[in-house]
């Protein structure tokens, strides 16, 4: 039987909606699972105003059979097979027919006793119990309460449509009770309607203005933009954040194109795109690279017959454009020198001073890290970069528009006629925003993204902010994690455990918790983030731990001993060798170090394993300086038969305390090899 | 129609629905939410239905007389209701007819935007309403206010009304607009909004408004502690004006903004605390 179950509110933020739509979905159906109750094509739609779930239900659980156990057969009956007291009483407590009591064969013996069946509850009665706190349980990122009512929800609830097998349900949350009917568009239908399934539902709301599914309405926006950029052969700025807040946002999607005065096309893109989506949400139109004097806005009516949604839109834009123009021309009065002047007056963090501390620090860590990098050419440019990252906070621009932060500040230095590596640097430094967002193009920009991010996250850490859950009030996570990304697709190979060490350094003694500490702390952080990005790639989990667990002193590399061990993984030597290097790390567990004397190796297979080790050692080595790890494990497999020889051959506990040393010695140091490698004790095998 | 045409309608919808209409409060204050017939309604748990122009002052905002819609002192039609009915929306929308607008011809929205203001310890849940792209309202449930959660919950509707002229009279710059028949929007407002961006921006005393600060600030907490609360909260809006003109002459430093601010927070939070404990509102 057909389910219905719709929310209306008033209008919710997109991000809302999709979390609404997918917890109402999963507690629905973890609801009718523990009711083992069946159910079939569960989805679920939705607008700013509604929450939908729609499924198939059946009718009622199933009856539930159960044997009921009496008295062992021999007491239920006497020798003549007549129903003794105590059957007659067994019969009477289960109100049952003597007659009908059956044997039943248990463990303990032959028993009389009862098949007895419990109807399966209904599933509308299972429905109108769970449902009330399903609704109310709902959780969103930003709760509120409104009028008197102690629910908590999104935006405040207006109606709840419950339809199950045709008719309505009933059953209350808090005030609000489930009702049989529902309303069209707010503006143009607000009429009720009260469907008795889905696809009535379905059609009656397409008729009043409303189409619940969110896909069907962004196809539309896409289609409508398509039809009517094609007489302009230009195309939408293709923006899908934007796309996806508005194909939400409406319930009736009318694309609407519109025109501003061709002198704001002075304007850089950025500007402009970024003065278009917020507030209005508008998108770009471009013909090939090039932007066109157009917008696209996306509005909630069945059409703009008038035209006067399009002229309000455009008046409110030129006003916006305007501004954005005045602040543009305004700001490069001032040049970026001079303003990253005024930065000791920003606030960075109460207990880490201004954005001019931030400024200095900043300068110091690109220096070092362009050292260490050992990248040919000139420093100044980052160094230059990093003095002048900041200044655009100062902006009127940054300060009307604050997500164009950093790229604004990159035009203008590029007005004023800083050299690309240095604008580049500037415009690219808080990149990448998100996992999927690009990391800077520019070596430069990625150095000074790295150190901006690091000074954060190690700023944090030392005054004692904590990431848990769904806390990151400082965005920790956001930066590591950008880190991460830029350093493994700009391949930036350089020592990070002396990279966080050098930014404690540079902190110098403003944190009440201990540096060590801060450091710790700092790289478990980032082991964890690295862990999570590594496997949301898609690398097996057990040798992201074997790549991990040597450490993160150089990110770069620990993801070049993932790849290597990922490459091998299906080699017919990876299995058996890591399951000798298992062995060699068993042995040597709970040892204490010991040194290698080459003349107390007597036997043949010792002498042979120390020769082959010292020479793929050597060789080994040198190949992971260079990086090449899938190359230093295929080395290392070749010293599996001489390990494997020394095993069968070779007794360790030897009682001779000097031979057991000088051979668990030999293993100790195959095993150092081996750990720079992996962790291979971490590597799952199927034995 | 002409502003004052506007705001007479926005007078007798809203008294139509029950709510009081309250006088301008006498005060410099950044927002209609921050005059004592918000800022303490909203605190009890008495229902409450209020409506009123305020003139709303936010120096940094100033532009010379030059920008054609910023200005450091606009108008602003706020609306409390308490609790918050349940079609709140619809009766909105309905003011918004009442104007002469006809929804059909518009695309409205309800755009997510919540609200907070640090300095009377308040925040809330809503929305800006968009027509055809232009902000012409801000449209809140109050949660917290003074740092103490609302109980029932407040609505606050707040038209910006030069925005929502501007829309009724489709012109792109505000001194065009007609206050009345024959007197304009540049008359009443031009050469205040000159005279008072240069006293705001370059003329303002620094040391005068800062030790005025600090001395208010003082007096504020004697007052609280004699429980002369609305004088007290009175004091607390000064504060917050003498802290808006000392920003806009950019005296404010890292470290004092931060103080500045919690100065006033606490000792508005002091006064909630106080107001919502004493029997005649609880």
């Amino acid at each position: 039987m057909e389910f219905l179950l719709e929310i209306t509110t008033e209008e919710m933020p997109s991000s809302h909606v999709k979390i609404g739509l997918s917890q109402l979905e999963e507690k629905l159906k973890e609801a009718l699972h523990v009711s083992s109750l069946s159910f079939s094509r569960m989805r679920s739609y939705g607008t700013c105003r509604r929450l939908v779930v729609v499924g198939d239900l059946s009718p009622e659980q199933k009856d539930r059979v159960e044997d009921i156990i009496g008295p062992p057969k021999t007491v239920a009956f006497d020798e003549d097979g007549i129903p003794t007291q105590a059957a007659v009483g067994f019969a009477k407590k289960h109100s049952l027919d003597v007659k009908k009591l059956v044997v039943l064969k248990t463990e303990r013996g032959e028993y009389v006793g009862a098949k007895k069946i419990t109807k399966g509850a209904r599933a509308q009665d299972i429905l109108t119990d769970n449902l009330p706190t399903i609704i109310a349980s709902l959780s969103f990122p930003k709760m509120m309460r409104w009028g008197k009512s102690s629910l908590r929800f999104s935006r405040p609830i207006q109606n709840i449509l419950c339809v199950f097998g045709e008719s309505p349900l009933s059953f209350s949350v808090d005030e609000i009770r489930a009702s049989d009917f529902t309303t069209g568009h707010k503006i143009f239908s607000p009429e009720k309607i009260r469907p008795k399934s889905f696809s009535e539902y379905n059609k009656a709301l397409a008729e009043n203005h409303v189409i619940v599914d969110q896909e069907r309405r962004k196809q539309i926006i896409l289609k409508q933009s398509e039809k009517i950029l094609s007489s302009l052969g230009a195309q939408m700025y293709p923006d899908d954040e934007l796309l996806e807040k508005l194909s939400f946002d409406v319930e009736s999607p009318c694309v609407i194109l519109g025109q501003f005065p061709e002198e704001y096309l002075k304007l850089p893109l950025d500007v402009l795109s970024t003065a278009m989506k917020e507030g209005q949400s508008l998108f770009s139109v471009v013909k090939g690279r090039k932007q066109l004097s157009y917008f696209l806005g996306v509005a909630d009516v069945p059409r703009d017959a008038k035209e006067l949604i399009r002229a309000g839109n455009e008046r409110v834009l030129k006003a916006r454009l305007e501004d954005a123009k005045f602040f543009w021309d305004q700001d490069l009065k001032v040049k970026l020198r001079k303003r990253a002047e005024g930065l000791d007056r920003v606030i960075y963090h109460e207990k880490l001073g201004s954005y001019e501390d931030k400024t200095q620090r900043l300068k110091k860590i690109a220096a070092y890290l362009l050292n260490k990098l050992e990248a040919k050419g000139d420093k100044k440019p980052a160094v230059e970069a990093a003095e002048l990252c900041k200044a655009d906070l100062l902006t009127e621009m940054v300060r009307e528009f604050p997500t164009l932060q950093g790229k604004v500040g990159g035009l203008y230095a590029q007005e004023e006629g800083y050299p690309a590596d240095v604008w580049k640097a500037i415009y690219e430094h808080y990149l990448p925003q998100s996992m999927d967002d690009n990391v800077p193009s520019s070596l430069n920009g990625a150095i000074i993204s790295i150190s901006d991010k690091l000074d954060s996250i190690i700023g944090a850490i030392g005054i004692g902010m904590e990431v848990s859950g769904s806390k990151d009030p400082f965005g920790l996570r956001r930066n590591a994690q950008g880190i991460c990304k830029t350093i493994l697709e700009k391949k930036i190979n350089c020592d990070f455990c002396r990279l966080v060490d050098k930014v404690l350094a540079i902190y110098g003694d403003i944190f009440e918790i201990d540096k060590k500490d801060v450091k710790n702390r700092c790289l478990e952080f980032f082991k964890g983030r690295l862990q999570h990005i590594l496997e949301s790639q898609g690398f097996r989990y057990d040798l992201v731990n074997a790549a991990l667990s040597p450490g993160i002193d150089n990110i770069y590399c620990t993801y070049l001993r993932l790849k290597a061990l990922d490459s091998l993984k299906e080699s017919a030597h990876f299995e058996p060798m890591i399951l000798i290097a298992k062995r060699v790390n068993n042995i040597l567990r709970n040892q204490p170090r010991y040194k290698i004397n080459p003349d107390l190796l007597f036997e043949k297979q010792e002498r042979e394993l120390y020769t082959t080790f010292t020479i793929i050692q050597e060789n080994v080595l040198s190949m992971i300086a260079d990086g090449d790890f899938a190359k230093a494990q295929r080395m290392v497999f070749r010293m599996r038969s001489s390990i494997n020889s020394f095993f069968d051959h070779v007794l360790v506990m030897e009682e001779d305390q000097r031979l057991k040393r000088n051979r668990l010695a030999l293993l100790q140091a195959i095993s150092k090899v081996l750990n720079q490698i992996a962790d291979y004790s971490k590597v799952v095998v199927s034995e | 129609m002409s502003i004052q045409k506007l705001i007479m309608n926005l007078q007798k919808f809203w008294s139509d629905q029950g709510c009081y209409l309250a006088q301008s409060y006498d005060l410099e204050v950044g927002a209609g939410t921050m005059t004592p017939d918000t800022f303490f309604r909203v605190l009890d748990r008495r229902p409450w239905k209020v409506a009123y122009v305020q003139p709303a002052r936010r120096p940094t905002d100033g532009r010379f007389g030059l920008n054609p819609h910023r200005v450091q002192k606009h108008f602003q039609y706020q609306v409390i209701m308490k609790p918050s009915p349940a079609d709140i929306q619809d009766l909105y929308l309905k003011s918004l007819s009442s104007l002469g607008i006809n929804l059909q011809d518009h695309d409205l929205r309800f755009d997510e935007d919540n609200w907070e203001s640090p300095t009377i310890g308040a925040w809330g849940v809503g929305w800006q309403v968009l027509l055809d792209g232009l902000e012409i309202t801000q449209f809140t449930y109050f949660q917290q206010a003074g740092g103490i959660d609302t109980f029932p919950v407040p609505v606050e509707i707040t038209y910006g009304l030069e925005r929502l002229e501007m829309f009724l009279e489709g012109k792109d710059n505000l001194y065009d607009l007609d206050w009345s028949d024959d007197v304009t929007y540049r008359d009443l407002r031009f050469v205040e909004e000159k005279e008072f961006s240069e006293y705001n921006f370059n003329q303002a005393d620094v040391k005068l408004l800062k030790k005025s600060f600090d001395m208010r600030i003082k007096e504020g907490h004697k007052m609280s502690k004699e429980g002369l609360l609305l004088p007290a909260y009175d004091i607390c809006l000064k504060c917050s004006h003498l802290f808006n003109l000392l920003d806009s002459r950019g005296a404010i430093s890292v470290t004092e903004r931060v103080k500045m601010i919690s100065q006033i927070r606490i000792l508005v939070n002091q006064i909630a605390e106080k107001y919502t404990s004493r029997e005649d509102v609880s």
